[in-house]
């Protein structure tokens, strides 16, 4: 974490429990000003509560939420000017797009005057500023979520929050969708704390990434870190696309039962190997033969920018996949062919999920 | 760099989450106005009439008089066949309004709604002007040398008071109705069953819990009832639960509070314990669904169409005949105790002077409680269907009790319980318009927790984190979306509150006697022109009062969502 900055919000230690059941099971976490975090994992691992913590919608049993050095500990959430986007966007129905933009400024006293230019500047950032008389029910599920958006920005909050903003959205809204959030979020510079289950979508917006799973945070770190250098055998598993290929490790080497080897410097056990789908290529004469694997091609998809293989590795073990570029050499379906591997791009986990290499 | 952000105003009161205080508040009136009476109540029964000692001795009494016992077994009965009546008139309206398009469907349910306009009793007293002994029917029909059976005792109670009822069927099982699955009925549809086979094998089996609930509504209704009983049973000929307790409680000789008390329990235990079998039976199987949306209604053609127009109509018509009898009646001039086919506004000028303050009383009492009712039924409602924890579960119960509770078993809780200090009551208009708001009450909660429960509380979440307190944002957001449910209640209880008269019949003393009160001692007793006259208007107010909400709710939408 990048410690030694200032952190805008802190999160220390929180704790929170439903009954007997721990959802969030002392979760530390710092975002700097400006800052876009995102808490990202499997749908039930707490992202949602730890916002509602953070929003001060659930208190928490234990920890403290600190924003700008100030803990938020008995501070309600009406009193935390923190703006919030909902997953079902939560527009008021019977107020129109202006009013409900205006809502939270009527709350602060402005001026009228003040609330008009003020509505307007946030329709027009969100595009819709030929809006403003509409009803909700007049609208698409883009054009509410960017309301939404606009009610929360305009308050001019010290920290946003959003829980899921584009899961309603269909594929195409939503790329269009978080880039003007990103966009719109670095211009204002307001810290963000950004929920989805979505990895794609946390890769592309996020300056951070924390990754979640059963109410702990896994690995914090940007969105390359995440991809690449995978702290845990769940964060590999879960971003991206992973082989995994069981083996032994002895005398400084990783033994693979599907045959290959390659160098590890741990003590001996037993540990897993986690190739990304994209890291398998076909074999060239360049390759040593212990990072080659002979599978048949069982099925092959186009995808567009790669043709993704479904492959049954010669000597045994669990169908392994292949994503290879589309323009090049792809082997048919049902033929047999070469794979390889370079050693640099393959993850070795203990059997607790810990790192190796 | 940005400014420091501006943080909404207010102190203190802006970081107190004030419904729990609110909830506590509610609780409190409801434990002194519904668990204290009826816990009293209880309590009484068990001291002996005769003896002053502890136990079962008033029971035994109970059982051990055969009009006691008839009286039970009247109740029961009157109950059942009001039911089985009520049904046979509200399912099959609720079926053809569920499924099929015919002509005329909105005028005639105006009608539907217009038969829950008038309390049973004001059909009673029409039953007699056709039916009874010097009935215009009975004399036509003897000139004809027939003898038609007697209106009354059992048939013409349990008849009587379903036709004052059958809109709680059709109300309940057609939105049943509504709500199974269409996907259900289309399966059966695509696997060759006709209409009415899917009807007997898939519709009303899956309705099923809303018909129990709506048999048990009835029933409830029927055993409760005291104006029609009082009225068709002839004093102690016909005797049924709700007529005797108050009898027991009230007669001039020999008042028996104990045995009152007694009967009342009797009563209540009925109520308790067909609730408790309905949620028991209805729990088990709950197959409504509300996916999948509602078949759309079907379009009848040529022959059919009008036939069902005509058999709906009919229907109505028949369930309103009684109403319209009197309303008529009120402007026909009375010889003796014979209406004459003359009309005449007479009946209204005598009443206007006969009734005193009785209407004056009436419109106070009802608008108070009204606006009571609204103020505490929307907000509790609000805080049972959103909070979790004892206090609303507590609230929630205790709430709905008076619901099963029948009025004249209230009444007598009151009137023994607020007799004295420390909350002497009897005899003030306080009291009235008490057991008014404790007995309607539910209508309002249940109305508006059930559309509390469908709005969705991210957008109480969103006020908040806008910066508006929890009270604000309550009343911003969530009020203007619960008006529907609001409007809804407040109609329903303002017909019930301006006709009551089985609790209120207990508690009146001369000055606060009301125009249900009065237009029952005149039918019971009196003059049979001035009973239909004050009917009339009894009817006639509370039909104004329901369409002007069912009106207003109308235009406020409108203007809400201006863009229809
Ligand atoms: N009010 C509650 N009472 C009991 N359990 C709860 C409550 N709210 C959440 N939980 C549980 O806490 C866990 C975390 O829930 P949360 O909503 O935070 O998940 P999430 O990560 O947001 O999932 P999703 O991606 O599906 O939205 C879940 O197992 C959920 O069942
Ligand atoms: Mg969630």
């Amino acid at each position: 974490m990048n410690s030694g900055l200032p952190q805008h919000l802190s999160i220390d230690s929180i704790v929170k429990r439903f009954g007997t059941f721990t959802a969030l099971n002392g979760i530390h976490l710092s975002a700097a000003r400006g800052e876009l975090l995102t808490l990202l994992g499997p749908s039930g691992c707490g992202k949602t509560t730890l916002l509602r913590v953070i929003a001060g919608f659930l208190q928490p049993d234990a920890g403290q939420v600190r924003v700008a050095g100030r803990s938020l500990n008995g501070v309600p959430s009406n009193a935390r000017n923190f703006g919030m986007v909902f997953q079902n966007y939560a527009i008021f129905p019977h107020l129109s797009v202006a009013d409900n933009v205006a809502y939270g400024l009527r709350a602060r006293g402005v001026t009228s005057a003040d609330i008009a230019r003020r509505v307007a500047d946030a329709l027009a950032r969100v595009r819709l500023a030929g809006f403003a008389d509409r009803f909700p029910d007049a609208l698409s599920g883009g054009q509410k979520q960017r309301v939404g958006l606009a009610r929360a920005m305009v308050i001019e909050p010290e920290l946003l929050l959003m829980d899921e903003p584009l899961s309603n959205l269909d594929a195409k809204l939503r790329i269009e969708m978080r880039q003007e959030i990103r966009l719109m979020q670095r211009e204002l510079g307001i810290t963000t704390v950004y929920v989805t289950h979505d990895q794609e979508e946390a890769l592309a917006i996020s300056d951070r990434i924390a990754v979640m799973d059963k109410g702990r945070i896994l690995q914090v770190g940007s969105p390359r870190d995440i991809y690449e250098q995978p702290a845990d055998a769940f964060v590999a598993d879960f971003i991206g696309g992973c082989n995994w290929f069981e083996g032994t490790v002895s005398n400084g080497e990783l033994r693979l039962a599907a045959g290959p080897r390659l160098a590890c410097a741990a003590k001996p056990q037993t540990a897993r190997l986690a190739l990304r789908w994209e890291d398998l290529r076909l074999a060239t004469e360049a390759d040593p033969p212990h990072h080659r694997l002979s599978a048949r091609v069982a099925m092959a998809s186009y995808l567009g920018h790669r043709v993704r293989l479904q492959l049954a590795p010669q000597n045994g073990g669990a169908a392994i996949c292949a994503d290879l570029p589309s323009h090049g050499e792809v082997p048919a379906e049902g033929t047999t062919a070469l794979f390889a591997f370079d050693p640099q791009r393959a993850r070795v986990f203990g059997t607790d999920g810990t790192r190796l290499l | 760099m940005r400014r420091a952000p501006a943080l909404p105003p207010g102190g203190v009161l802006a970081r107190l989450d004030p419904w729990p205080l609110l909830g506590a508040a509610a609780l409190l009136v409801v434990l002194v106005f519904v668990a204290w009476p009826l816990s009293e109540l209880a309590v009484e029964s068990f001291i002996g009439q005769e003896s002053g000692r502890l136990g079962f001795e008033n029971y035994a009494a109970f059982f051990g008089s055969s009009y006691f016992r008839r009286a039970l077994f009247n109740s029961l009965t009157v109950g059942a066949i009001g039911t089985v009546i009520a049904l046979c008139i509200g399912v099959p309206l609720a079926l053809a309004y569920a499924r099929f398009a015919f002509p005329g469907r909105d005028t005639i349910e105006v009608g539907i709604l217009l038969s829950m306009l008038s309390p049973p009793f004001v059909g009673a007293y029409a039953w007699i002007l056709m039916f009874g002994r010097s009935g215009w029917v009975s004399e036509f029909a003897r000139g004809l040398g027939l003898d038609l059976p007697p209106i009354y005792g059992t048939l013409g109670i349990s008849m009587a008071c379903a036709f004052g009822l059958y809109p709680l069927v059709f109300m309940v099982v057609r939105s049943g109705l509504a709500r199974v699955n269409r996907n259900l009925e289309e399966a059966a549809y695509s696997l060759g069953r006709g209409r009415l086979g899917v009807m007997f094998t898939i519709t009303l089996p899956l309705v099923l819990p809303a018909l129990l609930t709506a048999a048990l509504l009835v029933f409830l209704g029927v055993v409760s009832d005291f104006g029609t009983p009082a009225i068709l049973g002839e004093g102690e000929r016909f005797p049924v639960l709700a007529t005797l307790a108050y009898s027991l409680y009230l007669s001039e000789i020999g008042a028996e509070p104990g045995m009152a008390a007694t009967t009342c329990m009797i009563l209540l235990a009925i109520t308790l314990v067909l609730v408790i079998g309905v949620r028991f039976l209805s729990g088990r199987r709950s197959v409504a669904s509300d996916t999948g949306g509602s078949l759309a209604l079907q379009p009848l053609v040529g022959v059919r169409k009008w036939a069902m127009t005509a058999g709906v109509a009919l229907l109505v018509l028949t369930a309103n005949m009684p109403t319209i009898v009197v309303v008529v009646c009120s402007f026909l001039e009375v010889r003796g105790a014979v209406f004459q086919p003359v009309f005449t506004l007479a009946n209204y000028q005598s009443a206007m002077v006969a009734m005193g303050n009785a209407l004056w009383n009436s419109l106070l009492l009802a608008t108070i409680a009204l606006a009571l009712i609204i103020v505490v039924g929307a907000g509790a409602g609000y805080y049972i269907s959103r909070r979790s924890g004892l206090l609303p579960r507590a609230l929630d119960l205790l709430i709905m009790v008076p619901f099963v509770v029948p009025g004249t078993v209230l009444g007598i809780g009151y009137a023994t319980v607020f007799n004295e200090p420390p909350l002497l009551l009897t005899g003030t208009y306080a009291i009235i318009a008490i057991v008014y708001v404790i007995r309607r009450l539910p209508y309002m909660t249940r109305s508006c927790a059930a559309i509390v429960f469908q709005i969705d509380r991210g957008l109480e979440d969103a006020s908040l984190s806008l910066g508006r307190p929890p009270l604000a944002g309550f009343r911003r957001i969530v009020l203007p979306l619960m008006q529907p449910g609001i409007v809804a209640g407040a109609a329903i209880a303002w017909v019930e509150v301006f006709s009551e008269l089985s609790a209120s019949i207990v508690l009146y003393t001369g000055p606060t006697r009301t125009l249900p009160i009065a237009a029952y001692q005149q039918a019971a007793t009196g003059d049979f022109g001035l009973a239909a006259a004050y009917s009339t208007l009894l009817v006639g107010i509370a039909a104004i009062g329901l369409f002007i909400f069912l009106f207003a709710a109308r235009g406020r939408r409108e203007r809400a969502f201006g863009w229809v």
